[in-house]
């Protein structure tokens, strides 16, 4: 019984100066944490919750980073796909492209959006000279922030789930006489569940925080483009309460996405 | 960063101790720390590079923001020496921290556009026009607190499409071309060359009075920094930029 609980890989010698720099370690990621833990106005939690101002920025939060998740499912699949079985040639350039968003500074990824997308944006200017629609300051330019920031996650996860299986299985269903479409619905993607729901989980949460990139590519007005960590940062010099509350919910979400991922990218990459 | 930054340099300042250079600075080789406002960027640069050469060893670190920012900061324990703020609630806040404040400048939020005036912009009534794209700062920075009592008294009642953090980020989005307007400082205009700007019809509901303070640990040379702003030669650059002198 004992046994069941412990580490099969734990050494009975611990270094002590390791282990003193894993606890330094360990503060400088825990305490900040628990600092915020104690600002939180606990006794008036629920009363700010429901105040329209958070309301307003849960709603467009929610509703946006879950668009912004499906779209990068929808998109990032087939790229993910790509770059695990397609021609080595051409994956080696795409790939750190696809994945460059995911290092790139946040204010750099609003430029980057702004300059191809704004109204004097390279598409832009001719979406909007053709149609008179600008994408800056709509819900769509957050959607998309998520989008650009998020997928990226999704892509390198998936990646890699898709690798873990062995190519010999796909080659036998297919010499078996499924066509490549079936052998992608019937046998990879199957075998990748794993890393899909965490790809998505984690393109999903990266949508949701998302907080420089949109706001240069989309603004910050309540109920349009105002996001929960917009609503943090404007809050913390008016409202101080309600930037504790949100910041307590988004901190709920993260500890749950973390708590979800373990088993989830475990089973992706010990299998 | 910001704070890892000027611990940085305070230990880079204290390790290079210049015995050679003896200057008339109350405190030579030291090092201040001033908070400002995010209108004040070009003409505080250019006033603390003055201020640097008029008193060798003493080196001025700004940091801008938007006042409401800075000020937050600084109840949170920044470590400022200095804070000229936008606007004199956002001094007030801070009151315990920086206690004795002064008027130094005056500044008003106006309408800016693009010189071509694409959108023909005349009035300020045309901001209710729901084509034209506007923004304008947050409520709670004193650009955005400005804005909003001058188009309350214009009669504007359209909203604008995004309230920015702070002057600087409106103003960027302007110059980028993402909006047809904006509602920013005199001396923004002042500064641009490609920028066109409306007064609104009651200037003083549109003006905001600028501050500067010590924090009451203050070493002289931060008390000389904020005496030089308040001096000809801060004042003359403040003027140069469109800034209107201090009440009274």
């Amino acid at each position: 019984m004992r046994h069941q609980t412990s580490n099969p890989q734990e050494s009975s010698k611990l270094n002590p100066g390791l282990a003193l720099l894993a606890l330094v370690g360990f503060l400088v990621l825990a305490l900040p944490v628990l600092a915020l833990l104690t600002r939180v106005p606990w006794s008036s939690f629920f009363e700010i919750a429901i105040s329209e101002s958070v309301l307003l920025a849960l709603e467009v939060s929610v509703a946006t980073s879950i668009v912004s998740a499906v779209i990068s499912v929808f998109l990032g699949v087939p790229l993910a796909w790509y770059l695990a079985r397609g021609p080595q040639a051409r994956t080696r350039w795409i790939r750190p492209i696809v994945i460059a968003p995911l290092v790139m500074p946040p204010t750099v990824s609003g430029i980057a959006l702004l300059t191809l997308m704004g109204r004097n944006g390279m598409f832009g200017k001719y979406i909007y000279e053709a149609t008179g629609f600008s994408m800056p300051f709509t819900t769509a330019a957050v959607v998309v922030s998520g989008i650009f920031v998020g997928m990226p996650f999704l892509v390198l996860v998936l990646e890699s789930a898709f690798r873990q299986t062995p190519i010999e299985v796909e080659e036998a269903a297919a010499t078996l006489g499924a066509p490549p479409v079936k052998v992608f619905w019937r046998i990879s993607l199957p075998l990748a569940k794993s890393g899909l729901i965490a790809g998505a989980v984690l393109a999903w949460a990266r949508a949701l925080g998302e907080f420089g990139a949109t706001l240069m590519f989309a603004g910050s007005l309540p109920g349009v483009t105002r996001t929960m960590p917009m609503a943090v940062y404007s809050a913390m010099e008016s409202d101080q309460g309600s930037a504790f509350v949100v910041s307590a919910i988004l901190l709920a979400v993260a500890i749950l996405v973390v708590f979800f991922l373990r088993s989830n990218l475990i089973k992706t990459f010990a299998r | 960063m910001a704070l890892t930054a000027s611990v940085l340099t305070l230990t880079s300042c204290s390790a290079s101790t210049d015995n050679a250079t003896q200057s008339l600075a109350p405190s030579a080789d030291t090092e201040i720390v001033v908070l400002a406002a995010a209108s004040l960027t070009q003409t505080f640069t250019e006033i603390s590079s003055n201020f640097e050469l008029a008193n060798p060893g003493v080196k001025v670190t700004i940091s801008f923001a938007g006042s409401a920012t800075l000020a937050e900061q600084i109840k949170q324990g920044a470590p400022a020496d200095v804070f000229a703020s936008a606007s004199s609630s956002a001094m007030l806040s801070v009151a315990y921290e920086i206690p004795n404040p002064k008027n130094f400048a005056r500044n008003r939020v106006v309408i800016a556009y693009p010189s071509a005036n694409p959108k023909n912009i005349v009035t300020s009534q045309d901001l209710n026009n729901k084509d034209l794209i506007w923004i304008q700062c947050d409520h709670q920075v004193p650009c955005g607190a400005a804005a909003d009592k001058a188009l309350a008294v214009d009669g504007v009642t359209a909203q604008p499409k995004s309230l920015e953090p702070d002057v600087n980020s409106v103003l960027n989005k302007l110059i980028a071309g993402e909006v047809d307007a904006a509602i920013v400082y005199l001396t923004d205009v002042f500064a641009n060359s490609n920028l066109t700007s409306l007064e609104f019809k009651d200037k003083v509901s549109a003006a905001t009075s600028y501050s500067i303070g010590t924090s009451s640990a203050a070493s002289p040379a931060a008390q000389a920094f904020a005496a030089y702003v308040l001096s000809k030669s801060g004042q003359d650059v403040l003027i140069a930029a469109g800034f209107d002198a201090p009440p009274d």
